[in-house]
């Protein structure tokens, strides 16, 4: 079946998420991805979140979550570009593409002569997307970066925290995907230009740019009002009650956001229907309608704290999921705080088959896995997990052989000097350390750790877990 | 000198959407070259109503997060609940390459605008509907807001302190992260036409756009049974949250290789991140609270901005800022890069509000031969009914003036 990219060819030398993720979105739809590596300096998200948590005596390479995670639909080829040979054949490999897309620093392109001006002399419609995280140009764009310093630049960290609290940063490097996403329009902004005029160009995106276009309320406020926002946690300028409250159980919370009238006389409904089921007062939510301090909008606001005291007192009687039927059902928005598992199985993307299940290559000695797939859906060319994300080197020979039309004795040569390799080779050889998942929850690095999930997936998604 | 192309010159959009998801989508496409005319309700898109205004004047026109979203657009005005505007909608989805909305998913069916309708006027035409939970699903007429998707899109459990409650960012993340996607999805969309000349329905769900953006999280729980949590304010490793230094916070990520806390230490003036006891994981573990206050002692002697350049000289020490808005509209690195983009909304003609002249965010990434560029300020409240309607539909001033005395426009 043709998909919407089949017949665009992307060279992908990147890391991390930036650039990986753009093109896994691109990959997903058609693209046909070479992903260069390097077998000397492994691309970090190789070197850790291992299947079963462990990295002994196993291909441990290939056996990373977060690779998995952002390299499907891509092959793998290992250049060790400190060679001339394996330089020239990433520039064979970029002259018969049409994207190439990169996520190093200036100096790093500008030592391997990868600039685009190097790349259009050898094809000159070339696409080339360069993701740094201040940007290819400019006093820091010599500064390496990663999703949590550039979210610190871009001033969303600043606005964001507890009340009173100091500036806040997710678990996850978030600017990194905010880009990925900017980064992936732009590729096809590109694409549509030169399908039209046959003109290649060179897209230059600052992470932390991207994500101050994303907050332009603060900026403007800024710029015309003169006005910086405190931190207001959960809060919010309009809306009350506004926030995330404690539900019965272990670390168990609920959203819940009202903005009019009608969804305030809504959650005072679905608050008595819940506390009636949990065998609480449900008579006492009702009279919240009748609470002079709750009458309107503007009151509710400001009577913020006191409401969601009584809020906060409430929902902790009641389960998250019993609750979020409750409110959702009268029209309030409300959600469960999902972590890693509660999504994972999370009945709604279930039914929308957004965790698709990859099959892994028989000596990384995987099940079948479930992964995230995209936030878009198809009806005339769907895209999907065609592979999963490529071992190390899988696809060297198809790459240099059939892609490049190198010869099989020039490839040996490679493979022989150690020029190429599936194995990771020198420093980059050693087996990291993992810390035992018992140890880690007890650190606090993870939450909790449940022994019983490879059973769990295994039988949610008919593959298993480690 | 003559203005170099835009990417998406010539591509027609037709924008139905309002507040944030849909109208940064358009606004995307808008800025690198597609023609957007959009379609406001007669009382006008919600977003109006969104503060900040300029001058705090809640005024329609001085809406700042508006006039960001929609500059240069055509605005229009229909009723699509009546049977004028709806041919007049379907009139303009006929000559369109993209039609982007953001209704809940009953609306446009409940409009007799369904992708099957649609299809059968433009065949070709590329239709995005971005919603809360998708087209379908059990969830599919569940209500929601910004907070609601960070709870149930898996990013919420993750954000905050181990001992808070889980948190979100300041503002309209998640509207903005769909809106990119849709923009992508549009644009993937309208490139399989330009190969097939197929059109397609393309179902943009917001909650997805967060779930699909989430390292390591449902994946370590498949791999090892791990379920990652807020983080604990000490343990006994680098922190990842921001430090403070002498004059804002600073963010130590050390990349690619174990931390020499003693180095460490003599390079920011902590020369007790050497001892003993914080040499093994073990040791730093048991004593992380220590750790952590001789790391704040050590980064509360810089100023920032000299702390970020001083480490960025050292290998693997990519040391990052927190900047305040006020300090991003000052940042030399925006500044070198042309970032801020002066825009003037003049008044209108309807209103006599005036935001008049400001700085906007600008560029979101450099496009060296097709260049991002607004073609003019937000549009008022129908601004463009004339140009449209007269102008590209062909109905004449005295049919104009019979629709809006009935409603329709």
């Amino acid at each position: 079946m043709r998909l919407p990219l089949t017949g665009v060819r992307i060279v992908e030398f990147g890391q991390l998420i930036a650039i990986p993720h753009a093109v896994k979105l691109l990959g997903d739809m058609g693209a046909e991805v070479i992903r260069v590596e390097s077998h000397k300096r492994l691309d970090n998200y190789r070197t850790h979140s291992f299947y079963g948590n462990e990295t002994d005596g196993k291909r441990w390479w290939d056996r990373a979550a977060n690779f998995y995670e952002q390299n499907r639909n891509k092959m793998s080829v290992t250049l060790d570009l400190a060679d001339g040979r394996c330089l020239d054949a990433l520039r064979g490999l970029i002259a018969i593409s049409d994207v190439f897309a990169e996520n190093f620093t200036p100096r790093v392109m500008r030592n391997f002569g990868l600039e685009y001006d190097d790349l259009r002399r050898i094809k000159p419609d070339i696409i080339m997307a360069s993701s740094t995280g201040y940007g290819y140009t400019g006093p820091w764009s010599g500064y390496g970066a990663i999703g949590f310093t550039t979210e610190a630049a871009s001033g969303l960290a600043h606005i964001t925290g507890y009340r009173d609290g100091p500036p806040a940063l997710p678990e996850i490097p978030y600017a990194d995907y905010t880009a990925a996403e900017h980064t992936a329009f732009a590729i096809m902004a590109a694409l549509a230009h030169r399908a039209r005029t046959g003109e290649g160009q060179f897209i230059d995106v600052s992470q932390s740019e991207t994500v101050t276009s994303t907050m332009p309320e603060a900026m403007l406020d800024w710029a015309v009002n003169g006005r910086i926002s405190e931190r207001i946690g959960n809060g919010d300028a309009v809306m009350s009650p506004h926030g995330t409250y404690p539900c019965a159980g272990q670390d168990r919370w609920i959203s819940i956001a009202v903005a009019t009238d009608a969804q305030w006389r809504g959650l005072c409904e679905g608050f008595a229907d819940a506390l009636d089921a949990a065998g609480g007062d449900g008579a006492a939510a009702r009279a919240w309608l009748g609470d002079a301090r709750f009458a309107d909008g503007l009151s509710r606001w400001r009577h913020r704290d006191a409401l969601d005291a009584l809020l906060g007192a409430a929902t902790a009687l009641c389960d998250q999921h019993a609750l979020q039927a409750a409110l959702q059902a009268r029209g309030v928005p409300a959600g469960a705080v999902l972590d890693g598992e509660q999504l994972l199985f999370d009945p709604h993307l279930r039914a929308r088959g957004f965790y698709e299940v990859a099959e892994h290559a028989p000596e990384t000695g995987m099940p079948p896995l479930p992964y995230a797939s995209r936030p878009w859906r198809f009806s005339a060319a769907p895209g999907g997990l065609r592979t999963s994300a490529p071992t190390l080197g899988q696809h060297n020979r198809r790459a240099l052989e059939a892609l490049l039309g190198m010869d099989a004795a020039a490839v040996g040569a490679l493979a022989a000097d150690g020029a190429i390799g599936t194995e990771p080779s020198g420093a980059a050889a050693t087996a990291p350390r993992t810390v035992p998942m018992a140890e880690q929850a007890r650190r606090g690095m993870v939450g909790r750790w449940d022994a019983g999930h490879g059973a769990r997936v295994g039988r949610g998604y008919g593959g298993g877990g480690g | 000198m003559a203005l170099k192309p835009q990417a998406l010159q010539g591509v027609r959009v037709l924008d139905l959407t309002h507040h944030v998801a849909g109208p940064y989508c358009a606004k995307l496409l808008s800025d690198f070259g597609a023609d957007v005319v959009k379609v406001e309700r007669l009382e006008g898109d919600v977003c109006r109503a969104i503060a900040p205004f300029a001058g705090d004047d809640a005024h329609p026109d001085k809406g700042l997060l508006f006039a960001y979203l929609n500059a240069g657009k055509r605005g229009v005005t229909l009723n699509l609940k009546t049977p004028t505007g709806k041919g007049l909608v379907e009139r303009l989805a006929a000559g369109a390459d993209i039609l982007v909305e953001n209704f809940s998913p009953r609306v446009m069916p409940s409009l007799g605008l369904d992708y099957g309708r649609l299809r059968a006027l433009n065949p070709g035409l590329v239709m995005v509907s971005i919603s809360n939970f998708g087209q379908t699903g059990p969830y599919r007429d569940y209500k929601a807001a910004d907070i609601v998707h960070y709870a149930l899109g898996g990013l919420q459990y993750i954000f905050g302190a181990a001992d808070g409650p889980p948190l979100k960012h300041a503002l309209r993340q998640t509207q903005f992260k769909a809106g990119t996607n849709a923009a992508t999805a549009a644009l993937i969309g309208w490139h399989h036409r330009l190969f097939t000349g197929e059109g397609q329905h393309i179902d943009v769900s917001i909650h997805e756009c967060v779930a699909s953006a989430l390292r390591d999280t449902t994946s370590l729980y498949a791999y090892a049974g791990g379920v990652r949590q807020r983080q604990a304010a000490h343990t006994g490793d680098m922190p990842r949250s921001p430090v403070p230094a002498a004059d804002g916070y600073v963010v130590p990520i050390h990349f690619g290789g174990a931390v020499d806390w003693g180095a460490l230490g003599d390079f920011i003036g902590a020369p007790e991140l050497g001892e003993e006891r914080f040499a093994a994981p073990e040791g730093r573990a048991a004593n992380a609270a220590a750790l952590h206050d001789a790391l704040e002692s050590g980064m509360r002697r810089w100023r920032k901005y000299e702390l970020m350049r001083e480490a960025h000289k050292r290998r693997g020490h990519i040391y990052g800022v927190v900047q305040s808005p006020a300090e991003v509209m000052e940042s030399e690195q925006y500044a070198a890069r042309g970032y801020f983009a002066d825009m003037d909304n003049p008044a209108h003609s309807s209103s006599g509000k005036a935001i008049g002249a400001a700085k906007y965010p600008g560029a979101p990434f450099i496009m060296s031969a097709t260049p991002w560029r607004q073609r003019g300020p937000a549009p008022a409240l129908g601004q463009h009914n004339k140009e449209v309607f007269c102008g590209e539909l062909g109905l004449t001033a005295a049919e104009l003036g019979r629709l809006r005395a009935t409603g329709a426009v």
